[in-house]
């Protein structure tokens, strides 16, 4: 590969894909400007004159920002949550072994890729029973333990990459464990806590089915079951839709720029087998 | 397993030892709680309501009654030759992760622009990808008006059973090559570039290196990215189906959570709706087991 023929046809191929996964957010940024009736006649054409009205008929038709409101509220406190029980289920695992520990393990691993409806069955009676439907906490709580097992399959072999003589080191010196994982562990991990919390925040914001189960109300619902159900709203008002997706994808869109350098590294390590 | 990250040695004093142990019950017992609590038991009580006609509020006994109807419905036999169909969809992802990766190591002129590109896909929700997906796909839509110069009039690719899996298959494509690309390229990244130069040295061709050394260097990954993809297959394309198709035009794209979704949250037969979910953890389970004991020395291979 080292003609400059060939070269060129790599680039030229990979620009190809580059296109193909940027295109749709010009699409849905161009569309979201125009007007239905521009869209019908031809879906590619650049906007004539610069409108900012579907914007605000998203607004007004739609509960849209309180939907992303709702999202960050229970998105935060769960990757929070699932990353700090996740970091110190793996330094038990990795650097404190236990007995049961290996049992623990070995059940997470089990159920790691376990489709959410198998727990949510039995969760969905419970909450409702116990008159917490439509509240955030149940919801916090199962999206942090849905997430556990990856995370800390994840920080697993994120933690075993780091040498057992930097923790004997540091109980030589006296250290208790929730030092060493304080002091040590946390500071060599973070890059891959970093990588398993963005991931997990990917997971939980763009997930459309616990969300849709649990928290139905409108003054509770979730940003990816309200963009489900815009498309049934506004199939003949495209720019409104379009306009609901740019913004949806926005806050992902958005932690995926700021974090690529850590993110992209975090993952090319083989964080994510 | 672990046993060589055993640290403290043998003779450590009694004092310390149940001192570690103190500490790592009362730090495994945030993780403990959550997935025993919100994982274990509640997989434990879908499997005791498997075996009843419960309604979410009272439920009686009744044996095996819910598979026997499971096995004998036409439409659960659609939907699971629909997972099937879906399939198709592994060796696509695969082939374009491969396809990218192995351009994207060539490092040509802005890669890293073109990586960071090609993770955008990944980190949108399937419902934005669907729902866009879907608007291309309507009458009169991008699709149809690309096509319009070659005579094509206004297609209805999502009342059309094959067209419009072909379009969920498309959208579940388009979404997850990113990650595939990524583990095939932190694969490559472990091969040793001696082999490269050596092999080039002898004057193989740029498809022979490939052959030769990429893809069997990174066979393991490959071999990992086909079982995640089939488990995918089975449990993620809930939000795609949602959006785009609503598991139609009948039940031509109805996926098994799909259709366990609306047993239960639509038609409330609970009991019919855990039998179904059962069988679907079992499929899984029964791929996870597979994944775990095809590849044991996984984290050996990504070296450290």
């Amino acid at each position: 590969m080292k003609s400059r023929l060939s070269r060129g046809l790599v680039f030229t191929a990979l620009s190809l894909v580059g296109v193909s996964t940027v295109y749709p957010l010009i699409f849905m940024a161009l569309n979201s400007m125009r007007t239905a009736q521009a869209f019908e006649v031809n879906p590619f054409a650049l906007p004539t004159h610069w409108s900012l009205s579907s914007y605000s008929a998203l607004f007004s038709q739609v509960p849209f920002l309180q939907s992303i409101l709702h999202s960050l509220f229970v998105v935060v406190p769960a990757v929070i949550l699932a990353t700090f029980a996740s970091s110190l289920a793996a330094f038990v695992f990795t650097k404190v072994p236990i007995k049961l520990g290996n049992v623990l393990f070995w059940t997470m691993l089990m159920i790691m890729f376990m489709p959410g409806i198998v727990v949510l069955l039995p969760l969905y009676v419970e909450v409702a029973r116990t008159g917490l439907a439509n509240n955030f906490a149940p919801a916090i709580l199962i999206y942090t333990a849905i997430n556990i097992p990856y995370g800390t399959y994840l920080l697993r072999s994120n933690f075993r990459a780091i040498p057992n003589s930097v923790v004997e080191a540091a109980r030589v010196d006296g250290a208790s464990w929730i030092k060493v994982y304080w002091r040590v562990i946390l500071p060599i991990g973070k890059p891959g806590m970093i990588t398993v919390g963005i991931l997990t925040f990917l997971n939980i914001w763009n997930d459309l089915f616990i969300s849709l189960v649990l928290l139905h109300a409108p003054n509770t619902e979730m940003v990816t079951p309200t963009l489900a159900q815009l498309s049934g709203k506004f199939t003949s008002d495209i720019p409104v839709l379009m306009a609901g997706l740019l913004l949806g994808a926005l806050p992902t869109l958005l932690l995926y720029a700021v974090t690529a350098r850590v993110f992209i590294r975090g993952m090319l390590s083989g964080a994510v087998r | 397993m672990s046993n060589e990250d055993d640290v403290p040695s043998l003779d450590e004093p009694e004092r310390i030892r149940k001192r570690r142990n103190v500490f790592s019950y009362v730090a495994l017992l945030p993780a403990a709680v959550l997935v025993l609590g919100l994982m274990v038991l509640p997989i434990g009580e879908t499997m005791y309501h498997s075996f009843t006609n419960w309604d979410g509020v009272t439920s009686k006994f009744i044996g095996l009654t819910n598979f026997n109807l499971i096995f004998h419905d036409a439409i659960i036999r659609q939907v699971f030759v629909n997972s099937l169909i879906f399939l198709i969809s592994v060796p696509l992802i695969l082939a374009a992760s491969l396809v990218t990766a192995v351009l994207v190591y060539e490092k040509v002129l802005g890669w890293r622009v073109f990586r960071f590109l090609f993770f955008i896909p990944m980190v949108l929700s399937p419902v934005i990808v669907g729902v866009l997906f879907s608007t291309f796909f309507l009458p009169g839509g991008a699709v149809d008006q690309i096509l319009k110069p070659l005579g094509l009039g206004n297609f209805s690719w999502l009342g059309n059973p094959w067209a419009a899996r072909w379009v969920v298959i498309l959208a579940l494509v388009w979404a997850s090559f990113g990650f595939g690309m990524v583990v095939i390229l932190s694969a490559m990244a472990t091969v040793d570039v001696a082999l490269y130069d050596a092999a080039a040295i002898d004057g193989a061709s740029w498809w022979r290196r490939l052959r030769s050394i990429t893809i069997p260097m990174i066979s393991g990954s490959l071999q990992f990215l086909s079982v995640i993809n089939v488990i995918y297959t089975f449990t993620s394309l809930f939000a795609f189906v949602f959006v785009i198709t609503a598991g139609g035009p009948g039940f031509a794209t109805t996926t098994v959570d799909y259709y366990t979704y609306i047993t239960t949250f639509e038609n409330g037969q609970f009991g019919y709706g855990a039998a179904l979910a059962l069988l679907l953890f079992l499929i899984v389970l029964t791929l996870t087991i597979a994944q775990v004991k095809l590849f044991p020395n996984r984290e050996v291979q990504q070296g450290s």
